[in-house]
């Protein structure tokens, strides 16, 4: 099984600023100390090797988006998608060069809600102006469409969602069932986020595993509700969750904001026995300097914190793939 | 949940009630820790107490669980009128409250005197 983090950034996109561009070259200048580099292959193997990541790249600025690979790689799989952040753009445009090289044109996407961060790719999704195309959008939310059509229409966005070509059709889920969508078994649980959220388990038929818990508030009054999220997580081989605040911030002025911390995400996934945890759904505010501490930070507190085996902690970016 | 088992040292002091847990404060302790607080918070307030402080010396860890249990005594003791700071962490609970930035929203005292 394969992950890719389209977007990862929430509540809006992000952009890097010339001034931090010119800070990161500097720094890594300052890094170099004067070596010279016979090519750029040899630059590439120093900034790989040598410089920190918040130096040597970015953690990105594209909103909700993570594609899941399941099954034989043989192209007559499903396209497997969470959530239609503005990163869904561009693995549009990556899906539609695969589907030219031979991939199934059927597309499962699982949406976690339906706030703008999450939708906001839609419009720009390419495949949906193939008529070739079949999309099926799952949710657990029965007002689905009604928030897709809304955000295209004219006031907002000049092209319908009825001039849309794909053969697009809407499915709404239940928690408490597992359900075969492709090359995945797919469950679902309900978070606690403004009109609700829902995090989504894929397992494939080799029994590896993946979570997408974003948006979801583990509440500070609501602990005893935790225990669903271990069990729904349980040997989990990948869990991706929204770790946008600290935890002080998600427990005092940001509560009810819908978010959570790298703290509990970590708990919960050590109590769930989960293998890997990636950071997600980052702080737009947050630099990648920003990132890359709270990313050390939760390291060292998985660390602190562990009595059994080890929870490897990464920092989901656009661009990340992960092999399960 | 199963519960653990916390033990505890109660003593006051010109003005303060100062409360000692001994153990860890996991998933299997954290409501006795969090009902613990509150009772202690209410036995502060009915003595017209206005400080209560934790001591944390004997604290080998606490998990989140552990610290949003002190957000819900903040906001209990806030409405009696009573303060509530941390003392005495050790290396490890230092940590924890920097990297949960709990060490922002409490005030964290190295020696039981200074509070």
């Amino acid at each position: 099984m394969k992950v890719r983090f389209w977007g990862t950034r929430g509540s809006l996109p992000v952009a890097q600023k010339a001034a931090a561009i010119r800070d990161k070259i500097a720094a890594a200048l300052v890094a170099a100390d004067g070596r010279r580099f016979s090519d750029l292959d040899e630059a590439r193997a120093f900034a790989d090797d040598e410089l920190e990541f918040a130096v040597s790249g970015t953690y990105g600025g594209a909103t909700s988006c993570v594609e899941v690979e399941a099954g034989p790689e043989d192209g007559e799989q499903a396209f497997i998608l969470c959530d239609l952040g503005s990163g869904a753009r561009e693995f549009g445009l990556d899906a539609m060069g695969r589907c030219a090289r031979g991939h199934a044109r059927v597309y499962h996407l699982f949406m976690s809600h339906f706030h703008w961060d999450h939708i906001m790719g839609f419009p720009f999704f390419v495949p949906v102006f193939d008529p070739e195309t079949k999309i099926v959008i799952h949710s657990g939310h029965a007002d689905a469409e009604e928030a897709l059509r809304r955000q295209q229409e004219e006031i907002s966005f000049p092209v319908a969602f009825d001039w849309l070509r794909a053969q697009i059709s809407f499915v709404t889920l239940e928690t408490g069932k597992p359900y075969e969508i492709g090359a995945v078994t797919v469950e679902l649980i309900e978070q606690n986020h403004s009109h609700k959220s829902y995090g989504y388990r894929f397992t494939d038929a080799a029994g590896t595993s993946v979570v997408y818990s974003t948006d979801s508030e583990h509440k500070v009054d609501r602990m005893d509700q935790e225990a669903a999220f271990v069990a729904f997580f349980g040997d989990c081989d990948l869990v991706i969750c929204d770790t946008m605040y600290s935890l002080a911030d998600s427990a005092s002025m940001k509560e009810d904001w819908g978010h959570s911390s790298n703290v509990v995400a970590i708990d919960l996934c050590h109590q769930a026995q989960a293998r890997r945890l990636a950071l997600f759904h980052h702080e737009p505010t947050y630099s990648d300097a920003d990132i890359q501490r709270m990313h050390q930070e939760s390291i060292r507190y998985e660390e602190l914190t562990r009595e059994a085996a080890p929870l490897e902690v990464i920092c989901a970016y656009d661009g990340l793939t992960v092999e399960i | 949940m199963t519960r653990g088992n916390l033990d505890w040292t109660i003593e006051t002091r010109e003005g303060l009630r100062l409360i000692a847990p001994i153990g860890r404060v996991d998933e299997t302790t954290a409501t006795e820790f969090a009902e613990r607080l509150a009772q202690e918070i209410g036995g502060a307030a009915s003595d017209g107490l206005t400080r209560l402080a934790i001591d944390l010396a004997s604290i080998d860890y606490m998990s989140s669980r552990g610290l949003r249990g002190l957000t819900l005594a903040q906001r209990q003791s806030a409405d009696s009128g009573i303060t509530i700071v941390l003392a005495r962490p050790n290396q490890i609970m230092r940590e924890i409250l920097a990297i949960s930035r709990y060490d922002k929203v409490f005030q964290v005292f190295d020696d039981i005197d200074d509070v």
